[in-house]
Order: structure tokens, then C-alpha cells, then sequence
């Protein structure tokens, strides 16, 4: 904690937060290949897909209500709701599995010895397991991004908030000389989404259009029961 | 974010203007030690260059990381007015065309004696030589069919093919050409005006797709998210009308299961009643005109044809003239029958007896454009396609076909002659950038460069309230011995007209013309950088407001309303079939994109493959399982496909998404899923000649085998066990 908050000119450290308002999602998945592109997630193909081996840290979950012809399709982006209290942290026997300064449940991969159960342990399934190694069919590999791991086979894997876009907008922040100011720092399913039901920033300023937005008389959190403490919001879609 | 980007391109401004690009020269100062966790890694320096998205005709504005030479990721560009730095899953897979394993990587020859899609590679100046001696040989029996263009290009393109006494024709299966043909005898312009979403406080929509690949999907998206959560105290209300729940219709409030054809039916019942309630300004004479077109069925007709109950008519018509700001839009499969002039003609009439036309909220035309209308280059229907085909084989001539970036052999019915056009042509070039099911027929392939290769423009139409243009910008040295379509188009012309004046390269011709525009504006030039490099840098020229509207009145034309023709007796083909784009491939042409193949279709979760949505109750009355291969047959062919239970489709229509069923494109697209297209009826729209997509009345044959339907949601998951019921008992008690 110490050494990368002293260099903020903050005193506080950061706390990011989500926001998702359902009653803009559309479902139209920008997110989905905005998250493929910005973290180096393999292509599956049928087979694996089929076998449940298919790798995606944002999905969008579809839920029909009522029947025909009073029928209804929801829609819920899910991805790693980065718990303040996270099911899938204490029971990692390496610490692969960790809780950063900043509120993030990360995930150190040179350390993960591939034993699941931090996958196990999730509510949300947001935890993807690496049962191949990755394959890109040349020249593919070159739109590799080159600030994020390629997990190889044998790695647990999950959303990271984007870190490497978190860490590039503190550095251009510091580089500057000022605080990171919100709306600085987008991860890339927040940056695509054209409807703007994604909202991104430091739950800690008070002033943050996340902390304004988490408050709405809409909110809920995913599971609210367990006691994760998600770090995503979720507002509820309106109905007529 | 978006700050420092942009601070990145101003600081970039002069590297983005030439076509350097960054090399691997920077010094190593850190090793990564093996422990480091991602959150710990220091990100490396990026270079963003700004450019025009090339996936469909809206042309997003985009900006494209580059490292060490090489694009890393496509993201909107913050500065464009279109979609204000958001972009669309299309607009991001665009990276993988750049990078396609399967692109092709230079000239090449049809094998003299091999089969058909079998090629040698040749030189560029053998083949540019090669067609140029064509060209002079033909005699002026030239049809080019491209993808639609816009700007420089366009230009160019157009006047090389009247150079050479052939004709050049725009074809692409998403250009709305019923929806067009009514804007322009209706409001009297020549494309589709601005629908205000963003503003509307009650939007009626007949089938259109404006959250999925429909004329400008980001733009509808922003303004979605406007419309429903934007405005402090006010939601906008949102009906869906159409056979089966699309994306879209997902997103409404309200879904309108109407029957297949009759939505035009159903605008004339709302119009009927909203006659007596309208706020309409309208002349005595114009107002004669509405009744005749509006009040020619009677209501208990409309409610019976529609199968929609009167009630939920009175209702719609009711909201829709207490609304504000109301909005009615028509298009995609709902709208896509043999009467769907008629159909786009009532719907947006609507606009005009609401007296929206012009307004916020509305419907507005905005005409001042900053360079002139590109040269007028025919659209082509479906319906001209066959007559093409059919004038060629009837004459007995033999065209020289040329083939930009379109692939007609998979997006037109084997009903439309097309191939006939193809095997009776003299020869063929295609200039493709990736072998498909048209340019596999090919006697000479010239390849283009990939979008993120090459130069060239783009011109808003008058959709855009800050109508401008932006530039396509080179963001990486060409991987392979391509050339730019701009450049081979120079390069014949100089070889057919010696003595022509050319620019020596396309970029010139580009530049010269932004030169012109640059020149146009009110203030001076300022030095340096120029204005040249500070519309690249910004990646493009649009003005700083809204510009003006062009007022337009809504006329209307006899027949209101004609029944919709279907193939298919009902006694042996029971059911209709809808065929839509898919969300993910639109019409087939991202099917070679890994990412968009992987990329779950929302509403199903399927991906890789093709399906055939069925309703449950009539998949129960057939005894088909979810994951069986069913087999669907028209008059005109079968296909074959594993059935999903759909719950939001009619009993009475089955659907299958388009994209899936390529033969020949690329080790990702062939041979997977069927083409649901291939066993359409040749039905057309009377007035624009568009394919009627939803015409074809089909059977369903059970095979009752199983198919390998990939779904991505787990099937197996028991019922309320997911993220939001397994909660539901406990918040009840609490």
C-alpha cells in the first residue's frame, strides 16, 4: 500500500466502483469484444465453447420473463463484481488470489498453481479457468495488447478492472503533477459501451459521477445476501 | 482518459501526418521480474491515430492504438459527433480484418486449368496490365458492383467507369432501399433523415433495428441511452412491433407481436385515429390527402389483419398523440415485404400527423454537406440484379464484371439469377482484400488494403445534425504486397488514357481535395501545423454546431395499403420464416471474424453456428427438442439447422439469423451453420425492387437428430438458480 499511495497526491487511496444502469444496457455486446481486445482473451472455438471451456470476463446475461405473448428479455452485463470481502481470496493456498490497496480482487497469475478454488467459490462466476493454452492463428498475435499477461493453460483468470488502464491513467496523472481526475481512468467495456449504462471511478471521491450514481434509489448489488460487498452497483431496469 | 488521448494525438500531430511509423527503438530501462503482478506492470507508450471505421455505411469515427508498429486495439474516437468515442462490436472486430489469417496477400491469377478458386500469384504490374488490356477490349460492357462508398473514392471510382463506358452500381443487402425510396418520394430527400431518438419521449417502432447493424447503430445507441436516462424527470417510452423479439424489441417497454406483413395495416389504424386527435399542421388539401390514405381501411379490419386487439390500437394511437415528443420508425425484416413502400409510407406519416417533422424529437434533414453531393452512382436492388442478369444472358453479351468488397453469390437467393451474371461475364476482377463466395469466381484478383492500410475519406450524410467528413488514415505499414483500390485505379487509368492529368498517388488526389475544404472555411490557414494535419489529427472536419434543417412536408401516394404477397400455398408451407440480419455477422460479412464468431448472439447465447427459433408451443406440436436438427423447407430449397425454443417469436413465424453457411470465406466462416437466404422467394418491394426478406412461407421437417447448437448459457442450470431469482424468496420475506 505504502510506496505507490505516498507518490498520489492524495492522501486516500482509491476505491474503484462500478455502476450499471440496466435501464440503458441494450445488450449489444461492444463491451464483450472491447474486453477480448483490451485483455488478450483466447479464442475458444466451438468445441471448447461447447464443452464449457469458453473464456469471457464481461458477459451479458439474458433473462426471458412471462410467456408468449407476454414475454420479456432482460439483460445484465456480469463481470468480476471485485468484492470488498471476496469469497474466492481466503481459500487460494498460494495467495494467488489477493485483495490490492485499491480494493481490487486480483489475481497473480505466475503464482496460481491451478487448483480452482477460488473459481469454486465464486458466486458470480466470473472466474475462468485456462483448461488449453491459448492459440492465435498468425498474424493474429500481433494485435496482442502488450501490457496484459497471456495466460497460458493451467491459470485461473478474471476481469481486472482493467489495471494496466488504471495504472496508465495514474502515471499520466502523476506525469502531470495532479490527482487523477474522474472520468481519467476508463476500463475498456466502460470506454465502448454506447449507452453509457457502464460508469467507472473512485468510489472514495465523494464528487465521482460512480459515487453520485451507486446512491440512486435503484441500486442493488448482485447476491446482496452473501455479504461480498460487490464493488459493481447495478440500477434497475424500469418497467411502463 | 479521453483527455490524455487526445493530448496524445495533438502531441502526435506531425507523426500522424506522414506515413512513419513508430519502431521498436526504445530504450529497455526495467526488467519485468517473474512475480510482478499485472496491477504492478508499467504500461508501455502508445501511439493513437484517429480514422474513419469502415464496417457499415454510418462511418464512426475511430482512433487506433499503435505499439511498436503494429494496431493493437480500435476504439471511437472522443472528437466525432457521431459516436463521441463510443463504438460498436463490428467497429472493434475491424482489427481482425487487418490481421486475418486468411487475407489475401497480393495479386493473383485464376489457374488457367484448376477449378474454380484456385489462384497463382502474379505480379502488380502483370495484373494491372492484364485488366487494363481487358478494359480496352471491352468495348464499354463494364459493370462494376462495389459496397457502397462515399467520398474521394467514390469520385474517383465513378469517373474511371464512365471513362470506360461501363456503369458502376452500389449494392449492399443493409441499405434499406424501400425505407430510401419512400424519404425520397415522401419528404423529397435523397437518404434517410435524422430520427431523433434521443429527443423522442414516445418512440413506436415498426421492426427497426436500431440497437443492432441498422443505418447508424452507435448513434442509436447513444441516443437510446439519452432517451431513457438522460433527461433528468422524463423516460421515453419505447413499443416494438414485429413478428419475432429482436435486440431491439428486447429493449421496449412494450412488444407488439403483429402479423408477418401487415405492419403498414397497422400504422394506417394508428393514423386513422390519430386524424381525429392530431396536432397536425396541416393545409385543408394536405388533410384531404391523409383521410383518403388514412381512413381507406376500416378499424375492426385493421385489428383483424394485424391480429393485434383494437384496445392496444386506441392505446398506441392514444399515447402516441398525447406524447411530446412521439417518433415513429419502420425498417429490417419487419418492414421488409412486397409492400413495404406502402408500409415505410404510413409509418412515417405518423411523424407528420403528429406534427413532428422538422422538430426536436422528430424527423429533420440537414442538407448543407462540406464537400458536394458524391457523383450519383445507382443503388441496386434485388430486383435489378436479376433483370441485370437476365438482360445479360438474354443478349447473349458478355460483360466485364469488376467486384469491390461486396459478395453477392452469398447475400442473394439462388432464386435471383446471379451466378448467371458471373459465368456469362467475359472476365472478372475482383479487388477484395479477402477471398469469398463472389470473388472465388474471380479470373483476376487485385487486392485492396485492409482499412487500417489505407487512405481515403468519408462524408456524413444528411443524417448528421453536425454533418461533416472524416479521413481514413494509414495507422500501420501494409503487412502484405497489397495496394490500395485508389492506387490501382490511378494506375489503370494512366495505362488507358496516357495523356490524362493525374495526381501521382491517391493520397494527393485526397489531400487536394481537403486542400479545397481547408480553403472554404472562414479563417486563415494558421502555420503549422496546417490544417491538413490538424484534420488528421482530429480525424476530420465537422462544423462546431448543428446546421441548418432543410423543412420538409410529408406527401403521400395511392395505394395506402396492399396486402403483402407471400410465396408458398399456407395448406403446404404452414408457417412464415424471418430470416433477420444476425446482431453479431450482420449479413454474413463478419462471419470471418473470430471475435464476432465467439461473440454470444445476446438473446440466445448461441455462438459459431447457425439455429432456427422456433416458439415452444409449436415446437411442442412438432415434437422438436431444443439442439434437433430441424429441416426448413421453401418452395425454392431446404436447409438444415439445430431448432432453439424461442419464447418471443409468434407461433406462426419461424427465424433464422443470416451471417453463417459461407462456403468459401476464410478457415473461421466455411462450412459452418446454413445461409438461410438460399431458399428465399424472388419477392420483391413493388416500388424499390428490395428484396421482401419475409416472404417466403416455409414447412419444418423434424430430423430428430441432434445438432450441435453451442450456447454458451448452461442449459442444464435448473430454474431460478440464477443470478437474479435465486435471490427473489428471501427479498419477499425481507
Amino acid at each position: 500500500m505504502s510506496a505507490d499511495q505516498e507518490k498520489t497526491p492524495e492522501a486516500r487511496p482509491h476505491r474503484w466502483q462500478m455502476v450499471i444502469d440496466l435501464d440503458r444496457c441494450t445488450g449489444c455486446e461492444a463491451c464483450v469484444v472491447a474486453c477480448h481486445a483490451e485483455n488478450n482473451i483466447r479464442i475458444s472455438g466451438a468445441q471448447e465453447a461447447a464443452e464449457g471451456r469458453a473464456i469471457n470476463w464481461i458477459r451479458i446475461e439474458r433473462y426471458w420473463e412471462g410467456e408468449y405473448p407476454d414475454v420479456k428479455a432482460k439483460f445484465m452485463p456480469v463481470l468480476c463484481q471485485q468484492c470488498a470481502d471476496a469469497p474466492c481470496e481466503p481459500v487460494c493456498p498460494v495467495y494467488a488470489s489477493y485483495h490490492t490497496p485499491e480494493g481490487l480482487n486480483a489475481q497473480v497469475y505466475n503464482r496460481c498453481i491451478g487448483v480452482r478454488y477460488c473459481g469454486n467459490n465464486c458466486p458470480y462466476t466470473a472466474r475462468q479457468f485456462n483448461w488449453f493454452d491459448p492459440h492465435w492463428d498468425p498474424p493474429l498475435q500481433e494485435q496482442l495488447n502488450p501490457d496484459v499477461t497471456v495466460r497460458q493453460n493451467g491459470i485461473m483468470e478474471k476481469c481486472t478492472f482493467c489495471v494496466q488502464r488504471i495504472r496508465q491513467g495514474k502515471e499520466q496523472a502523476e506525469r502531470e503533477g495532479r490527482p487523477v481526475r474522474d472520468g481519467d481512468i476508463t476500463p475498456a467495456c466502460v470506454q465502448s459501451c454506447p449507452t453509457t449504462a457502464l460508469v467507472f471511478g473512485d468510489g472514495n471521491d465523494p464528487a465521482s459521477q460512480v459515487a453520485q450514481m451507486s446512491k440512486s434509489r435503484r441500486g442493488f448489488h448482485l447476491l446482496e445476501s452473501l455479504g461480498t460487498h460487490p464493488a459493481i452497483t447495478y440500477l434497475k431496469r424500469l418497467d411502463e | 482518459m479521453d483527455v490524455k488521448r487526445r493530448t496524445f494525438m495533438k502531441a502526435l500531430g506531425l507523426t500522424a501526418a506522414s506515413t512513419i511509423l513508430p519502431g521498436c527503438d526504445a530504450e529497455v530501462r526495467h526488467l519485468v521480474p517473474y512475480l510482478l503482478p499485472d496491477d504492478e506492470i508499467v504500461p508501455g507508450i502508445a501511439d493513437w491515430y484517429a480514422s474513419t471505421c469502415g464496417e457499415c455505411q454510418a462511418g464512426c469515427g475511430i482512433i487506433v492504438r499503435v505499439m511498436e508498429g503494429r494496431a493493437k486495439k480500435i476504439e471511437g474516437n472522443p472528437d466525432h459527433p457521431l459516436n463521441q468515442g463510443k463504438l460498436c462490436a463490428q467497429g472493434q472486430s475491424a482489427l481482425q480484418r487487418l490481421y486475418n489469417p486468411d487475407r489475401l496477400q497480393g495479386p493473383a491469377l485464376r489457374t488457367a486449368a484448376g477449378p474454380e478458386g484456385t489462384f497463382t500469384a502474379t505480379s502488380w504490374d502483370d495484373g494491372v496490365s492484364r485488366l487494363a488490356e481487358k478494359l480496352r477490349g471491352a468495348d464499354g460492357r463494364v459493370i462494376m458492383i462495389s459496397r457502397p462508398l462515399s467520398g474521394t473514392l467514390a469520385e474517383l471510382l465513378s469517373t474511371f467507369v464512365r471513362s470506360v463506358g461501363g456503369t458502376l452500381f452500389f449494392y449492399d443487402p443493409d441499405s434499406e432501399l424501400s425505407l430510401r425510396a419512400a424519404m425520397r418520394r415522401g419528404l423529397g430527400v435523397p437518404g434517410i433523415p435524422q430520427y431523433d431518438v434521443a429527443q423522442a419521449t414516445y418512440l413506436l417502432s415498426f421492426g427497426a433495428p436500431m440497437l443492432e447493424q441498422w443505418l447508424s447503430p452507435v448513434a442509436f445507441g447513444i441516443a437510446f441511452g439519452q432517451m431513457r436516462q438522460g433527461r433528468p424527470t422524463r423516460r421515453g417510452r419505447f413499443v416494438q412491433i414485429e413478428p419475432r423479439l429482436s435486440l431491439t424489441g428486447a429493449n421496449a417497454d412494450r412488444w407488439v407481436p403483429v402479423r408477418p406483413g401487415t405492419e403498414g395495416l397497422l400504422a394506417l389504424g394508428v393514423g386513422r385515429l390519430l386524424l381525429t386527435a392530431g396536432k397536425a399542421d396541416l393545409s385543408p388539401k394536405e388533410r384531404a390527402a391523409f383521410e383518403r390514405f388514412y381512413g381507406s381501411i376500416p378499424l375492426q379490419e385493421v385489428a383483424t389483419g394485424t391480429d393485434i386487439p383494437l384496445d392496444q390500437i386506441k392505446d398506441m394511437a392514444q399515447a402516441f398523440a398525447d406524447a411530446e415528443h412521439p417518433l415513429a420508425i419502420g425498417g429490417g425484416t419487419a418492414c421488409a415485404h412486397t409492400n413495404a413502400f406502402a408500409a415505410h409510407l404510413a409509418i412515417n406519416g405518423l411523424n407528420a400527423l403528429a406534427g413532428n417533422i422538422n422538430r426536436e424529437g422528430g424527423v429533420r434533414w440537414y442538407p448543407d454537406a462540406p464537400f458536394r453531393e458524391q457523383a450519383d452512382v445507382e443503388w441496386l436492388s434485388e430486383r435489378r440484379i436479376r433483370e441485370l442478369a437476365q438482360a445479360t444472358a438474354a443478349d447473349n453479351q458478355r460483360p466485364l464484371l469488376l467486384l469491390y468488397d461486396c459478395n453477392p453469390l452469398f447475400t442473394l437467393p439462388s432464386t435471383i439469377p446471379i451466378r448467371r451474371l458471373f459465368t456469362n461475364a467475359s472476365f472478372i476482377a475482383s479487388f477484395s482484400s479477402c477471398l469469398d463466395e463472389s470473388t472465388a469466381m474471380a479470373d483476376l484478383i487485385l487486392p485492396d488494403h485492409s482499412r487500417l492500410e489505407t487512405w481515403g475519406d468519408h462524408v456524413q450524410d444528411g443524417s448528421s445534425p453536425r454533418r461533416g467528413a472524416s479521413l481514413i488514415q494509414p495507422v500501420v505499414t501494409p503487412l502484405y504486397n497489397t495496394r490500395a483500390l485508389g492506387e490501382t485505379i490511378l494506375d489503370l487509368t494512366r495505362r488507358l488514357h496516357p495523356d490524362a492529368e493525374l495526381p501521382r498517388t491517391f493520397a494527393e488526389l485526397l489531400r487536394k481535395r481537403w486542400d479545397g475544404l481547408a480553403a472554404s472555411e472562414q479563417s486563415p490557414p494558421p502555420t503549422p501545423p496546417s490544417r491538413w494535419v490538424q484534420h488528421l489529427q482530429k480525424g476530420g472536419w465537422w462544423p462546431s454546431s448543428s446546421t441548418a434543417v432543410q423543412k420538409l412536408r410529408m406527401a403521400l401516394f395511392p395505394p395506402a395499403y396492399e396486402p403483402a404477397q407471400f410465396d408458398g400455398e399456407a395448406s403446404d408451407f404452414p408457417l412464415h420464416f424471418y430470416p433477420y440480419p444476425s446482431p453479431t455477422l450482420g449479413q454474413g460479412r463478419g462471419a470471418n471474424l473470430p471475435w464476432l464468431q465467439e461473440l454470444p448472439d445476446t438473446l440466445t447465447s448461441a455462438i459459431w453456428g447457425s439455429w432456427v427459433e422456433i416458439n415452444p408451443a409449436t415446437a411442442r406440436s412438432y415434437n422438436i427438442r431444443q439442439g434437433d436438427i430441424v429441416r426448413v423447407h421453401s418452395r425454392h430449397g431446404s436447409i438444415d439447422a439445430p431448432a432453439l425454443h424461442y419464447p418471443g417469436i409468434r407461433p406462426d413465424v419461424i427465424a433464422m439469423p443470416i451471417g453463417q453457411g459461407h462456403t468459401d470465406y476464410g478457415r473461421y466462416a466455411s462450412h459452418r451453420g446454413a445461409n438461410p437466404l438460399s431458399i428465399l422467394a424472388p419477392l420483391f418491394d413493388a416500388e424499390s425492387g428490395a428484396l421482401a426478406l419475409g416472404a417466403t412461407r416455409i414447412r419444418l421437417e423434424p430430423l430428430a437428430v441432434p445438432g450441435n447448437l453451442v450456447l454458451l448459457e448452461h442449459p442444464g442450470t435448473k430454474a431460478g438458480t440464477d443470478l437474479l431469482s435465486i435471490e427473489k424468496p428471501r427479498r419477499v420475506e425481507g
